[in-house]
């Protein structure tokens, strides 16, 4: 990988665990939470992942099994210690177990795998 | 020249005679309109929006009100759109009104529909919506009389949308660099208890971030080192506030 590839796959990971961090925490606020229509124009942390995979090789297949570990490992780990820090605050309601589901399906979504 | 073609063989305008045209559908006067929080504006604004709500008007049988919002009612015409929330129970395809919109004054209507229950609820508990609403022009008068409801939960997700500008500095364009700065303040300022209106949190940024103007940020032509430093110590303090919030919920839960 060249230094290049790796600061984008890093960034791809920071913005794919932030992705997956604010779903996960959409559902624990499920009753309160409405249809976010007003907030659309932020831009999406989904969004960025799908530039930042535009620029990483290869782009029409998915990445080496190598690199497919390291960035799903790296995102779990991110997107559980960004929960655990809530949880551990006396958060309720974060299902951590679906954490893995998000991140394959997110994955597969953007080629990664 | 454009020419305007009568029949040949037809009773009256004889040749000569003056004639008056106009269009056999007449427009229908616009009721006066109801602005928040606008000091000045444009008169050829006015005209797009009375314009605007005439052509709702045409496709639209039943809404309460039309607010206009965003950087259309800023000074100057550098916005990219006009953002317009319809306020009606029943969510429509707005595509008709879209292009007619942009085929009479070449401008992209962004138009998002609302119930009246979830304004009222947004303006409760999200900032944006607050903000929102302090600087608008409406079709009829807003009767919006809400309190503050802090949830915790919710103001972490929406804060957490503002994480992504730490990251991703290089790759933000100006504008987008700004609504995420924008969220980020307005939940600061709305857990200080403060009433929200854009220029409230406008100033608040340009304080925070010695600018001597808003356009600085939405241009992108910021010191990016200077600005992170900054950026992160008030996303740091207003996580930090959601946090202990999020945790003095859960001991009065244990209580109760």
């Amino acid at each position: 990988m060249t230094q290049n590839r790796n600061k984008l796959i890093e960034l791809f990971i920071g913005n794919i665990s932030n992705s997956i961090a604010h779903e996960v925490l959409e559902r624990a606020v499920i009753k309160d939470f409405m249809a976010d229509k007003y907030r659309k124009e932020l831009i999406v942390s989904m969004d960025l992942a799908k530039k930042y995979r535009e620029k990483i090789n290869p782009l029409n297949e998915p990445l080496p099994e190598k690199d497919i570990n390291y960035i799903k490992n790296k995102i779990i780990n991110r997107v559980k210690s960004e929960l655990n820090l809530r949880i551990s605050k006396g958060y309720k309601n974060i299902d951590l177990s679906i954490t893995e589901e998000l991140v394959l399906k997110a994955l597969s979504k953007l080629n990664i795998s | 020249m454009n020419q305007i073609y009568i029949p040949k063989n037809r009773f009256g305008f004889e040749t000569g005679n003056y004639v008056i045209i106009k269009p056999l559908e007449e427009k229908k006067p616009t009721e006066n309109l109801f602005f928040y929080g606008i000091k000045e504006i444009e008169p050829i604004k006015i005209e797009i929006i009375k314009e605007i709500i005439r052509i709702v008007d045409n496709n639209i049988k039943e809404y309460q009100n039309i607010i206009f919002t965003g950087s259309f009612l800023d000074k100057g015409f550098t916005f990219n759109d006009i953002d317009l929330i319809i306020i009606t129970e029943e969510e429509k395809n707005y595509s008709s009104i879209k292009e007619e919109a942009y085929n009479k004054f070449g401008i992209k209507a962004d138009i998002l529909s609302l119930s009246n229950s979830s304004l009222s609820k947004g303006l409760e508990t999200d900032p944006l919506y607050q903000i929102m609403l302090s600087k608008s022009i409406s079709k009829n008068r807003i009767f919006y009389k809400t309190k503050n409801k802090i949830n915790y939960k919710l103001l972490d997700l929406h804060l957490l949308k503002s994480k992504v500008l730490i990251e991703n500095f290089n790759l933000l364009k100006g504008n987008e660099k700004y609504n995420l700065v924008r969220n980020m303040i307005a939940i600061y300022l709305y857990l200080e208890g403060k009433k929200l209106t854009k220029d409230l949190v406008d100033n608040q940024i340009k304080e925070d971030f010695h600018l001597k103007d808003i356009s600085e940020l939405k241009q992108n032509s910021i010191d990016k080192k200077k600005f992170l430093i900054k950026y992160k110590l008030i996303y740091n303090k207003t996580f930090s506030k959601i946090l202990e919030g999020i945790k003095n919920d859960a001991k009065q839960k244990q209580v109760n």
